[in-house]
């Protein structure tokens, strides 16, 4: 009976951990996904928190990205940037492909990945719900650089994002790194 | 020995069941399986991988508005989509996939819910097939083999679909553009 009563008590702290495990995975990925970056590639990031907080805050701007003017796509105040900067990302491609996957998995779902081989650009986008909206996470790694994003998008925006992954993940990208600087 | 086989019998049968029951699952699930061409991503100049789930799309189809003339008319071309996946691999160089490749792709569409469209051809030089896979009388799925010397795609919709809600993705949601051209879009199974 002690030993039931054991396993039962062992099980449910197993539950409870996994519970916490997954939630606290759930609120760290952007971190954990530049860390697993920094680790897989040997490189250091620059985080601008304030730029990102400073661009997002009129969400009615028009953005000037590649000179021209594009709506503004991510929500207010919700945009999260990590970026690397004059760094060599060396390494196979596929094999950081596989460890990304494995880290985010369990949370999120892997909307697009592209990779070029020859030009060395790979860019993947996650997406996972938050509430009514959606968390999107997007990495975009090139030979010298590397920039890793997370905005919150309402539906409306996310049939955007699905409508044109490759396109709008760029943008998302660019919105967030350019945006208001001059 | 036998004593062993007693007591495990029920639950070997009961594992019997479910497996086959799986299976069973397995094979009229129109979703295709391209994890064999994952080592490809390692030979070519260009990889693009689309995954929009069911999840995705049945969200973002509930959420988009009727009034918006835009969102309406994206509604009702994803209405009843389960799934939109893409595969697409382009080479610098012929040769760089094998028909072994192509094999494990078109093996799975040989199954009895799958029938190729004989009538449909492609604007874009290379080789195309399109499958519909059925369930009963209704579509449930559809798959493209668009191959070229250099450049291999597997599209794969999971859901009620037909040849002009396909004209009308190409472009969109990951789907290349395939060029499709149709005469009749009758299905007529060559197996």
């Amino acid at each position: 009976m002690k030993t039931v009563r054991i396993r039962a008590l062992a099980l449910l702290s197993f539950a409870v951990l996994l519970q916490v495990e997954v939630v606290q995975a759930k609120g760290d990925d952007f971190k954990s996904v530049v860390k697993l970056i920094e680790q897989f590639y040997g490189v250091k990031h620059q985080g601008i928190p304030f730029l990102a907080k400073a661009g997002m805050k009129v969400a009615t701007t028009a953005a000037r990205i590649k000179g021209g003017t594009a709506k503004r796509i991510a929500e207010a105040g919700s945009v999260k940037v990590a970026v690397f900067e004059d760094q060599t990302f060396d390494g196979e491609f596929t094999r950081f492909r596989t460890t990304l996957n494995a880290s985010l998995n369990q949370t999120w779902s892997p909307l697009i990945q592209a990779l070029s081989a020859t030009s060395e650009e790979q860019i993947y986008i996650f997406v996972r719900e938050a509430g009514d909206k959606f968390n999107v996470l997007v990495i975009t790694i090139e030979q010298r650089e590397g920039t890793v994003v997370q905005v919150t998008l309402s539906p409306k925006n996310l049939v955007l994002l699905m409508k044109d992954p490759e396109g709008t993940g760029k943008s998302i990208t660019e919105e967030a790194t350019i945006v208001d600087q001059e | 020995m036998k004593l062993l086989f007693h007591k495990l019998r029920l639950p070997l049968i009961a594992g019997l069941l479910v497996v086959t029951a799986a299976f069973a699952v397995q094979a009229q699930d129109p979703k295709i399986q391209t994890g064999s061409l994952d080592h490809l991503a390692a030979k070519a100049s260009q990889t693009v991988d689309v995954n929009v789930d069911g999840r995705l799309m049945k969200m973002a189809a509930k959420l988009l508005s009727d009034k918006d003339v835009e969102e309406k008319e994206i509604k009702e071309l994803v209405a009843g989509i389960k799934g939109i996946y893409v595969r697409r691999f382009e080479f610098e160089a012929d040769g760089q996939y094998s028909a072994a490749d192509v094999e494990s792709i078109r093996s799975q569409l040989r199954g009895p819910s799958w029938s190729r469209m004989v009538n449909v051809t492609s604007k874009k030089d290379g080789g195309l097939e399109v499958y519909l896979s059925f369930l009963g009388e209704q579509v449930n799925g559809l798959a493209v083999l668009a191959t070229d010397d250099r450049e291999f795609t597997v599209v794969n919709i999971v859901g009620p679909i037909d040849l002009e809600k396909l004209n009308k993705l190409e472009g969109q949601f990951g789907v290349p553009e395939l060029g499709i051209e149709s005469t009749k879009a009758k299905p007529k199974n060559d197996k």
